[in-house]
């Protein structure tokens, strides 16, 4: 299998909004929702959703990630609230 | 600038139709844009770096360079006290995470 940091754009925007495990060097995982993959340094950034609490966000650094193996599936609704956190309400009204 | 090019190998070959080149070209932005949401909204926010040996160190993020090379921090909290400026180079760090 392609080192991650070799992968495609193609093959990156496969775990986008997939609840995945990602293994980096030491051994060490995590576990979140995928909301994007840099394509300049193949970072992973994932977002958890806890119940009464902040979201948080991780960013591994695409020279530390040895493997992702997805969990579970995205749907539309998880797609839509990560967009919410990050990306500008393009729906607003400018002008009245 | 030369790093950015040798960090950011081009898979676009010649001989592949300019639409999967522009299909290519379109997914990159979108995953790019997302990144640098990412970034946006972490700056001056507190960040736990996780470094290498199981380090971990506490600092108010400002910024990265283009090619993610370099994290420029405030207030670092190392074992030997606080550093008020410091750049962390991204290859000594394996995550960072921080809360919305």
């Amino acid at each position: 299998m392609l080192q991650w940091s070799d992968r495609s754009p193609q093959q990156w925007r496969e775990f986008v909004n997939q609840e995945v495990c990602v293994t980096a060097r030491d051994q060490q995982r995590f576990e979140g929702r995928v909301f994007t993959v840099d394509p300049v340094s193949a970072s992973v950034v994932l977002v958890s959703f806890l119940e009464h609490e902040c979201p948080s966000v991780k960013v591994i650094l695409g020279h530390a990630v040895t493997d992702v193996q997805i969990l579970a599936s995205g749907t539309e609704e998880t797609e839509r609230r990560m967009k919410s956190l990050f990306l500008p309400d393009r729906t607003q009204v400018l002008s009245k | 600038s030369p790093r950015f090019i040798a960090l950011c190998p081009t898979t676009l070959s010649s001989s592949s139709s300019g639409r999967a080149d522009e299909e290519e070209q379109r997914l990159r932005s979108d995953l790019r844009e997302r990144f640098l949401r990412t970034l946006l909204s972490m700056t001056d926010k507190q960040v736990e770096f996780n470094m290498h040996e199981k380090v971990r160190v506490r600092a108010r993020f400002g910024a990265s360079d283009i090619d993610v090379l370099n994290f420029q921090v405030s207030d670092l909290e190392t074992p030997l006290g606080v550093q008020r400026e410091a750049l962390l180079r991204s290859q000594d760090v394996i995550s960072c995470s921080f809360e919305l």
